[in-house]
């Protein structure tokens, strides 16, 4: 059982640090020791025009998901904190401005609204910023002060992470938010006392070990350079741009480069001239961008070019809703392009398989020469978690290229019919093995065939190799025990979490529910996902989409028709609206 | 069976073996016969004979089009890309491995039309690449439709009533995108071709050989042979080649100058 569950949320208008007051909650919760799974929605202006809000939920234990319900809200702004108030648990505690900057119209307040079970803790914050640093700019500082004094985190650990985030901004930056923490710490200390727990202070020998916070971005940025990675090819797209913004620095520090393309159709190009001369190189994207990427995409399953591909999906279609999370570019990833072009598409779950599965799926590119698409997420890229990376293995990073035997100069067929589907790949330099890559079918030579004998021989040795992969792609993982299932939850991506959250709460309440978690899209391991739903009496599969993309690709194995809990909200899937179908489901 | 190509084959491959062609894969082009095409083939083989350049140290990428083929006809490493895409797909190829020699190869659809967005790019980042736009000003594996690079009023099965828009001038637009090495030639002097290719692919940077070429099967009235010889000269002696606004300004007055217009 969890001594600590709490969801803190901190919300305002952009450009009141909301964000950055975010961040340093969970690097400073991160570093008494908790676990932390957060995740901000903001809008896609840089300033200004919206709302923008924290979810951070502290624990005692790891976590799968985000909670349904806020426990603390900091409010930055009355006006945009009041849509929050749906969402707060009736004795929920609340901090809010006592003093706002301008003057909130009669009945507007953030404190009219609340439940009266709520618990109101008033600190002057932009007074208080005022006072001490000459503007209120730091408001969102002082908030944090307030909180950590409530809640009894060690200030230490808050004084640490903004020291860190000020820095390079000099040594009184960093004093005069230092002092603005402590004035919002002692400001609830002399004016709230009764207010004061000692929930969050650190239990006797908690320490981060070799826990860190990290976002799936960064995990993603890590399993690439951690394989090796030399070459990075991209053009900004949210929410794939902090990809590319932490390769930016790491990897000229490991002799590799980036390069920011004149789009994502040159970005993936220069990805496929990259593997086809011999260096791992890769592009992430999102949605649009990927949709311009298709052609080439399908030019390497042709070709049997490697390539590594992330795309950050965001909610669609066309440029959609850049900075909200969905799950909908499902079927583009694993069908998108021109004729039959079969490829590896792997979906991580969380932020330690981004790491996992992103690390391992160059050798895969390699050893299967074809792309391979990493699919993930809006909320999986963005949201941070306190996480232990095992560092990839050796045989999953190593060297997948098969070359062409020495034996072979002089007669070498680039595109030799193999059992596996596999067929040796010289790449420039190898002396002997000249031949040429092309997107038109081709035979055994490279050189252009269009026989009905050919394309038929050629296209099954593609699709032979493709469905062998599936030998060294991640299985379907089950949870819940052995016997029937009254409701199983098959799912996928960062919706994977909500669903295992939902089915541990099912279990606990007697109910006979398991999950599946599908990481790899394609190829699928069918038999396996057909045995797990044959031992269902329902099989649901809940999707941040409408159409229903992974029960598309995979409902036919089940005997009957399967369940779809289909949400485009451009937010995560709550374990709750998962729970509570499955509740409907095995009632 | 043998068939007639498959003759010629094996002819060229001899050939092969004495020297001549020796950069010529076993593949006869497909081109037509008469195409302009021939000619920048030769100029190309012939520049990579003269420096020695090892073949299986040569890549060859290519977008599609009749000049998108070219990378079947050479013994090096080919890469025949999707439409328009050679530039980035080169600019991968050569950051990868440097000590590479890469050969970027496409017509003016490919070049200026579907990849034109890829061209102020590879400039800009100066990459080691070697782009040779063959410009017969028409699509000819499409079977006769204007490129951009055709006359305003040329006459196709998708314009009968002639193009309204104007052409762009490839050479021209390279020098303003700060191009360091720009050549214009023709695919009627192969050695013309060969030199100003032995010092491009000399030139640390990117280096853009635009070659006028004929397309005797589908044009009849502009870039014909007749029309192209009575009209190009050399680039004037007294160019000085180190200016890139005195280039730019020779190449708004004069569309038909061949040679080496600028290194930096």
């Amino acid at each position: 059982m969890r001594a600590i569950d709490l969801t803190v949320e901190i919300c305002g208008m952009s450009g009141d640090g909301t964000i950055a007051a975010g961040a340093l909650l969970n690097a400073a919760m991160a570093k008494t020791g908790l676990s932390v799974m957060a995740f901000d929605t903001y809008p896609a202006e840089i300033r200004g025009f919206g709302r923008c809000v924290t979810r951070s939920r502290i624990g005692d234990e790891s976590m799968v998901a985000l909670a349904d319900r806020t426990q603390v809200l900091i409010s930055l702004d009355d006006e945009q904190s009041r849509s929050r108030i749906p969402f707060l648990e009736p004795d929920a505690t609340v901090f809010l401005d006592s003093r706002p900057p301008a003057l909130v119209a009669e009945g507007q307040s953030l404190a009219a609204h609340v439940e009266p079970e709520n618990s109101l803790i008033g600190v002057p914050f932009g007074d208080l910023s005022s006072q001490v640093a000459g503007s209120k700019r730091s408001k969102n500082i002082v908030a944090l002060g307030a909180f950590a004094g409530a809640f009894g985190v060690p200030p230490e650990a808050f004084r640490e992470v903004i020291t860190v985030k000020f820095r390079s901004k000099g040594g009184k930056v960093v004093d005069v938010n230092v002092q603005c923490f402590d004035a919002g710490y002692r400001y609830v200390h002399e004016n709230h006392p009764d207010r004061v727990t000692g929930l969050l202070s650190p239990k006797e020998g908690a320490g981060t070990g070799d826990r860190q916070l990290l976002s799936g971005s960064v995990a993603i940025s890590r399993g690439a350079l951690d394989a090796g990675v030399k070459r990075y090819f991209g053009y900004p797209i949210t929410p794939a741009t902090p990809i590319m913004e932490y390769l930016a620095r790491a990897l000229p520090e490991r002799g590799g480069a980036v390069v920011q393309m004149e789009d994502e159709i040159s970005s993936i190009g220069a990805v496929l001239g990259s593997f086809y001369a011999g260096t791992r190189a890769m592009t992430a994207t999102s949605g649009p961008g990927f949709a311009l990427m298709t052609e080439l995409i399908t030019h390497g399953v042709m070709a049997e070019i490697p390539a590594v591909i992330v795309n950050a999906q965001r909610g669609g279609p066309s440029t959609g809703l850049p900075t909200k999370t969905e799950q909908s570019d499902l079927q583009a990833a694993v069908f998108g392009g021109p004729g039959d072009s079969a490829r590896i598409v792997l979906a991580p779950t969380d932020v330690c398989e981004c790491y996992r599965y992103t690390a391992g799926s160059f050798r895969l590119a390699e050893k299967y020469q074809t792309p391979v698409i990493v699919l993930t997420d809006f909320f999986l890229n963005n949201r941070v978690e306190t996480v232990t990376l095992a560092p990839a293995a050796e045989q999953e990073i190593a060297d997948g290229n098969v070359y062409p035997d020495e034996s072979k100069k002089g007669g070498y067929r680039r595109y030799e019919i193999t059992e596996s589907g596999i067929s040796p790949r010289s790449v420039p330099g190898q002396e002997g093995f000249t031949y040429s890559a092309t997107g038109l079918e081709h035979a055994e030579t490279g050189l252009p065939d269009y026989t009905p004998e050919n394309h038929m021989s050629m296209s099954e040795k593609r699709q032979r190799k493709i469905a062998g992969a599936l030998r060294d792609l991640p299985a379907p993982e089950e949870f819940g025990d052995d016997g029937p299932l009254d409701v199983g939850v098959v799912a996928w991506g960062s919706t994977f979490g909500s669903a295992l959250e939902a089915v541990l709460r099912a279990r606990a309440e007697g109910m006979k529910a398991g999950t599946l978690k599908i990481v790899t899209l394609f190829p699928y391991h069918a038999d396996r996902i057909r045995s797990f739903m044959a031992r269902c009496r329902r099989v649901l599969i809940p999707e941040l989409n409408m159409d229903g993309q992974l029960a598309n690709l995979v409902g036919h194995l089940n005997s009957e028709e399967v369940i779809r809990l289909n949400r485009v909200t451009g937010v995560p899937l709550s374990p709750r609206e998962i729970y509570e179908k499955i509740r409907e489901l095995g009632g | 069976m043998k068939t007639p190509g498959r003759i010629l084959a094996e002819k060229v491959a001899g050939a092969g073996a004495s020297g001549r062609f020796s950069v010529r894969s076993g593949n006869l082009p497909i081109w037509c016969p008469g195409c302009g095409y021939y000619g920048i083939h030769q100029g190309i083989n012939d520049a990579i004979r003269r420096l020695g350049l090892p073949h299986h140290e040569v890549v060859t990428v290519s977008g599609i089009g009749c000049a998108g083929r070219y990378p079947f006809f050479a013994d090096t490493y080919g890469l025949h890309t999707v439409h328009g895409r050679a530039l980035p797909v080169s600019t991968g190829v050569k950051l990868a491995n440097p000590k590479l020699t890469v050969f970027a190869v496409g017509g003016d659809g490919d070049g200026l039309a579907i990849g034109g967005g890829h061209l102020p790019h590879i400039c800009r980042r100066d990459v080691n690449v070697n782009y040779i736009l063959f410009d017969n000003s028409i699509y000819g594996l499409t079977k006769g439709q204007p490129s951009p690079s055709s006359p305003t009023g040329f006459r196709t099965k998708t314009s009968p009533a002639g193009t309204t828009e104007a052409p762009l001038n490839p050479t021209l637009m390279v020098l303003s995108y700060g191009a360091t090495f720009v050549a214009r030639l023709f695919a009627g002097d192969p050695e013309g071709i060969t030199a100003a290719l032995v010092e491009g692919i000399g030139h640390e940077g990117f280096s853009f050989f635009h070659v006028y070429s004929s397309c005797v099967t589908f044009d009849k009235e502009f870039k014909t042979w007749a029309n192209l010889n009575r009209r190009i000269h050399p680039v004037p002696r007294d160019l000085d080649r180190g200016d890139r606004k005195a280039a730019i300004g020779h190449v708004l007055d004069d569309d038909f100058s061949m040679g080496v217009i600028y290194r930096a």
